[in-house]
């Protein structure tokens, strides 16, 4: 059942916007690229905060490492952007464990406030500091491609045609992801974390050192909030650090993985497939209304985050699914 | 003759409290060693110290030869001490194999491997039926249980118990016991065991320790500890003493 729950939706996440696209309403097929930009952040910070317990406010921090490594590299040696997201990945796991080793120290809330410390010093270090343009941003260099394998290389794709290449960019490099932490998951290192996360001293008493896995958590989460930068800065064709830095690079992640179910691995992909599209949706139904620009879809996501926190707090994947789908399934025979 | 734990001298305050006092004693390889000693005698903490949970202010703690005062717990668990823990800390929302597959990952980084060896303690222990059961859903006798599979898992040469029998029904506790037995029998580990209950105590030791206030006051078999007046006087007061 879990096998043909995960073919359909897979087929799905394949077929769905080329019909949009055909049809021409490319704007919903951006909508679909920032579902599974937010899916893949949410699985990202699921590591941290999900398996390995510690609450991470901050890990967009390395959503703006990836997106600027790659940009610098870009702007001044014209390189790759394949080649960016490596360099992106590995800048942001180096400086992730850097920053994060004082920090193992503190629990609970006093981790995650440390965490929100370092994204709130890296607002003006982005804002000021000239190497990247300050709060001027670094707009990506613009020249067509030469070819669709060029185009494939250099992330440039002409006219309508970018949204849907972007969609299945960033899906490959989701469901990449997805298989990598996957093995994470089922490797010594997710055991770990899970042991970290219910008993730390219980954890410490088996032979875990907890500083080093949580360190090792936390840098895998950077590692995909690196990625997932590189190509939304590629996306958008420049990075500003307000845009970058934007606290919703955090809090919509987190709350697809607390709404979707926390701690398990498909969990923020049912909450990001959820909850984006109805940001994205009312922004535009109410873009001209009285309504508009008032935060509304932030007052849906808290009554939705206030029912799942009532009825159902491991979240919506922790309903009874193979049960419904077994009684769908029997009542069709 | 090298013990295989050394604790020299050994002293713990907190504050103003003294919990331990200059506390010496020597485990030998595959020994069961008693200790034993009224509340707030000082039980745990010297257990603390000895697993790295804590770090002794004066003294040395040295295991098979080296010195692990100053050690972590996660390092001091590598060289082969493990420990249960008095009020159980099992990983309650992992299930029960994967409790002990964790211990397990401190000698292997196979996963397959891992969950071999935990099976093994599972069946060892008396666990198997119970594998995919959350360790919280357990009741307080298993978690117990689990601990000691889990700590077995790392495959230590000294196995801590703190209180592994307190709060277990007579039949609860006669498992234990049973199992404390097959431990040091079949694996040949030296065996400290921290416990309230002389019944308990008594027949499983080779050798008794005794704390009181956070100071040893008696060492030995444990037929002579019954009948040493310090130790009667500890447990039962003053007036119970010989001579009085």
């Amino acid at each position: 059942m879990p096998a043909l729950a995960l073919a359909a939706a897979a087929l799905i996440a394949l077929a769905l916007p080329i019909p949009l696209q055909v049809a021409g309403y490319s704007y919903f097929v951006t909508v679909a690229f920032l579902v599974i930009l937010n899916a893949m952040l949410g699985v990202g910070w699921n590591v941290i905060g999900g398996w390995a317990g510690q609450f991470d406010f901050g890990p967009n921090v390395f959503f703006a490492v990836g997106a600027y490594v790659a940009a610098l590299l870009a702007v001044h040696l014209a390189l790759s952007p394949w080649l960016g997201l490596v360099a992106g990945v590995g800048a942001a796991v180096v400086i992730c464990a850097v920053l994060t080793w004082p920090i193992t120290q503190l629990r609970g809330h006093y981790f995650a406030i440390a965490t929100v410390a370092i994204w709130m010093i890296a607002q003006p270090i982005g804002a000021t500091w000239e190497l990247i343009n300050g709060s001027r941003g670094l707009f990506l260099p613009l020249r067509p491609a030469t070819g669709p394998l060029d185009a494939v290389v250099s992330l440039r794709f002409p006219g309508r045609s970018k949204a849907l290449a972007f969609y299945y960019v960033i899906l490959v490099l989701f469901a990449v992801t997805l298989v990598l932490l996957r093995m994470v998951d089922r490797s010594k290192l997710g055991f770990y974390f899970r042991a970290i996360r219910d008993d730390q001293e219980g954890a410490e008493g088996i032979g875990i050192d907890s500083r080093l896995y949580k360190v090792i958590a936390r840098s895998i989460t950077a590692a995909v909030f690196a990625a997932a930068g590189v190509v939304y800065a590629f996306w958008a064709l420049a990075v500003f650090p307000e845009q970058v830095l934007d606290l919703n690079w955090s809090t919509f992640p987190m709350m697809a993985t607390v709404v979707g179910g926390i701690g398990s691995l498909w969990g923020p992909v049912v909450g990001a497939v959820l909850l984006i599209p109805i940001s994205q949706l009312m922004g535009a139904t109410l873009g001209a209304g009285p309504l508009a620009g008032r935060g509304i879809d932030l007052v849906v996501y808290g009554v939705i985050i206030m029912l799942v926190a009532a009825l159902r707090p491991n979240g919506l994947l922790s309903l009874p699914w193979r049960a419904w789908g077994r009684r769908l399934v029997g009542r069709r025979r | 003759m090298t013990a295989l734990l050394e604790v020299d001298g050994c002293t713990k305050r907190f504050g103003g409290l003294v919990a331990n006092h200059d506390v010496t004693l020597a485990i030998e390889p595959g020994e069961i060693v008693g200790l034993i000693g009224p509340n707030g005698a000082g039980k745990t903490t010297l257990f603390n110290c000895i697993s790295g949970r804590l770090h002794a202010d004066e003294g040395r703690i040295r295991f098979a030869g080296a010195d692990i005062t100053r050690l972590g717990a996660d390092r001091i668990c590598h060289l082969g001490v493990a420990r249960t823990w008095q009020i159980v800390r099992a990983f309650g929302r992992m299930t029960v194999l994967d409790n002990v597959m964790c211990g397990a990952f401190g000698r292997t980084n196979r996963t397959s491997e891992a969950r071999v060896r935990a099976r093994r303690l599972l069946d060892f222990t008396g666990l198997a039926g119970h594998e995919p059961v959350l360790a919280a859903n357990l009741t307080l006798a298993d978690k117990k249980r689990l601990e000691i599979a889990r700590a077995l898992a790392t495959q230590p040469r000294l196995l801590l118990l703190d209180e592994a029998m307190s709060g277990l029904t007579p039949l609860e506790t006669a498992a234990a016991v049973d199992l404390v037995r097959r431990i040091h029998a079949e694996l040949g580990l030296a065996i400290c065991v921290v416990e309230h209950v002389m019944e308990v105590v008594m027949p499983l030791s080779h050798r008794v320790v005794v704390l009181d206030h956070g100071e040893k006051i008696a060492e030995g078999e444990p037929r002579d500890i019954v009948r040493n007046e310090l130790v009667i006087r500890a447990y039962l007061g003053d007036r119970y003493g010989a001579g009085r």
